[in-house]
């Protein structure tokens, strides 16, 4: 990537924060931002403060975890339709939420604490599957698996959102959509610093990315230890996208679209890709937010369904250019 | 001479004797024709049918949501009463082709109360209590109810917290909070509840949270809800949830507690 793409991908990335704490579900003014900039803790300013920043940042923080994710998930499985979510996650995650809901077990981080459990649960049984004769990582079992982990925790899921009653269903259901409604600065502080060892393990993994993209023996011959490198990779993405499960729900096609696009656009360089990935998620996913709480205001849509509907078309698009 | 009735959905229902053995499968209808005097002639309830206690000596034929067709037409019924929500229309459909006759209804509002009693009392033989029932409950919703004088506190209603989910003005609950003198936050939606956003809420004036309970909610300790200020100096108004679950006969006496709790103000 050149100087003068970077530039462009911090500018957008920055315009889109500076645009998600501008609009919203409520209009603010400049003085409020400038109260919430001073310390001010009454009104908009507080509003800003406690409710439209730590959102923005989550939302940022999520997305850039996911594509990033997605792009070294992609690189493992050298499978472009990776998406983290494949990897049995979404279900664990979900089964996990659910049974939280139905059991009424207490507690406000009850909820995201269960999610993770349950995405780790579920990352356990797959690396399990996957990890053949004691001693290679298969990654095309760990798809394989994952999408049967998955399979099989969604319908334990649904059997329980069945079970259970009418309003705790409807609530499941929306937390499983997703969204940064619960967002809050303790949330912000715990993913951030939960993130920090995953996302360096995986930006540390970059060049044998690149290598494994030639294929595990090309890899293995080029001086990678390509074992080492697949558990790394397999736990670093599972370990973020777990997390974010936990603060989010489940968000599709973000780690999906984002690593297509700026393998596309910037090169297929891991050292390059992971963090552009990470700035060009952390916006998309920022303006996906935007739209879903101002669009309908006061009314608000799940973030997921905005990201499949922005999501989708520039994939198709991707897909025909591509064929060219 | 045959007991005609036109349902929610548009439907004739015709029934050539009153009925005798009918399945209830809402719990607002349950819990009315029991209030009519019907209630042993009801053969079959929903799990969530726990009004009047007799009413859970009733056989529970599921949670309504999917009718059960077999455990239906099991129970023998001559009428079937369902909500009329667009799955409850084909499960109708079927009931209607084996000569069941079914009526789909609506039980979302203080007005369905007397409408339903003045629907349901004839098809059981009972049109008088129907009437006696309806106009009873009109007259004392009438007096239960507080005359807006002044400005009207504004009250918050949650349907879920996680996402923030608020009840809007087409729910029964705004329509008591109205009456009891003061007004539903987000009496601007016109659903019955609707997903909003936590920073609409925070932005709103509100003055008492309504809570269905006699504890303060779980969510009042999450840290984003501390940006409405309602919550966070737990400005809340406590009334017991059974009185509130369902528009019912009960309603107006549900209307005395919630004006009295309103009056009272918000006890920390």
């Amino acid at each position: 990537m050149t100087a003068r793409q970077w530039s462009v991908l911090l500018a957008v990335a920055l315009l889109a924060v500076i645009a998600g704490v501008l609009v919203g579900a409520v209009n603010i003014s400049w003085q409020g931002i400038g109260g919430a900039l001073t310390g001010n803790d009454v009104g908009e300013a507080a509003l800003i403060r406690h409710l439209r920043i730590p959102r923005v940042l989550l939302a940022f923080l999520v997305g850039g975890a996911l594509s990033v994710a997605g792009a070294s998930l992609q690189a493992l499985v050298r499978n472009p339709l990776a998406d983290p979510y494949l990897v049995g996650l979404s279900g664990g995650a979900g089964l996990g939420a659910v049974l939280a809901i139905a059991l009424h077990v207490g507690g406000p981080w009850a909820v995201p604490l269960a999610a993770f459990a349950g995405s780790l649960g579920a990352v356990a049984i797959v690396y399990r599957l996957s990890v053949v004769a004691g001693r290679r990582l298969d990654p095309h079992i760990l798809l394989l698996g994952g999408v049967v982990v998955g399979a099989f925790a969604g319908s334990l899921m649904s059997a329980v959102i069945t079970l259970a009653s009418a309003a705790e269903l409807r609530s499941a259901i929306l937390w499983l959509l997703g969204g940064f409604g619960m967002a809050s600065w303790p949330a912000v502080a715990v993913f951030a610093t939960y993130a920090v060892i995953p996302l360096a393990l995986l930006l540390g993994s970059a060049r044998g990315l690149d290598l494994l993209t030639l294929g595990e023996e090309n890899a293995q011959h080029l001086g990678a230890d390509v074992e080492v490198l697949k558990r790394r990779v397999y736990l670093s993405v599972a370990a973020l996208t777990g997390a974010a499960v936990a603060v989010s729900g489940i968000i599709g096609f973000v780690g999906l679209v984002v690593p297509h696009v700026m393998r596309r656009w910037g090169g297929p360089l891991h050292r390059q890709l992971l963090p552009a990935a990470f700035l060009a998620g952390g916006a998309f996913l920022v303006l996906s937010d935007l739209l879903a709480r101002s669009l309908f205001r006061p009314l608000e849509l799940p973030v997921g369904v905005v990201t499949a509907l922005i999501g989708v078309p520039v994939f198709a698009l991707q897909l025909r250019k591509s064929l060219r | 001479m045959p007991i005609v009735a036109v349902d929610d959905a548009g439907d004739t229902v015709r029934l050539a004797a009153p009925a005798t053995r009918i399945v209830s499968l809402i719990p607002a209808t349950t819990e009315l024709l029991f209030a009519l005097g019907l209630g042993g002639q009801v053969v079959g309830r929903t799990t969530w049918c726990d009004y009047p206690a007799a009413a859970s000596q009733v056989p529970n034929l599921g949670d309504g949501l999917q009718p059960n067709l077999e455990a239906i037409v099991a129970a023998r019924p001559d009428l079937v009463v369902l909500y009329n929500s667009l799955q409850n229309v084909a499960a109708a459909a079927r009931l209607r082709a084996q000569q069941i006759p079914t009526v789909l209804v609506n039980t979302d509002r203080l007005v369905d109360v007397p409408r339903l009693a003045r629907l349901l009392a004839p098809l059981g033989g009972r049109a008088e209590a129907g009437d006696s029932l309806a106009r009873q409950f009109e007259l004392e919703l009438d007096r239960a109810a507080v005359p807006g004088t002044g400005p009207r506190q504004a009250v918050l209603i949650l349907a879920w917290d996680q996402p923030p989910i608020v009840i809007g003005a087409g729910s029964f609950l705004s329509e008591l909070v109205s009456r009891a003198g003061a007004r539903n936050a987000f009496d601007d939606l016109a659903a019955a509840s609707a997903p909003v956003s936590l920073e609409a809420i925070a932005s709103r004036a509100i003055d008492a949270v309504l809570v269905l309970g006699d504890s303060v909610p779980a969510f009042a300790r999450r840290a984003e809800w501390q940006s409405v200020e309602a919550v966070r100096a737990h400005r809340f108004v406590y009334v017991p949830a059974a009185l509130f679950s369902r528009p019912s006969p009960r309603s107006a006496a549900a209307l005395r507690v919630l004006a009295a709790a309103l009056r009272a103000g918000p006890r920390p």
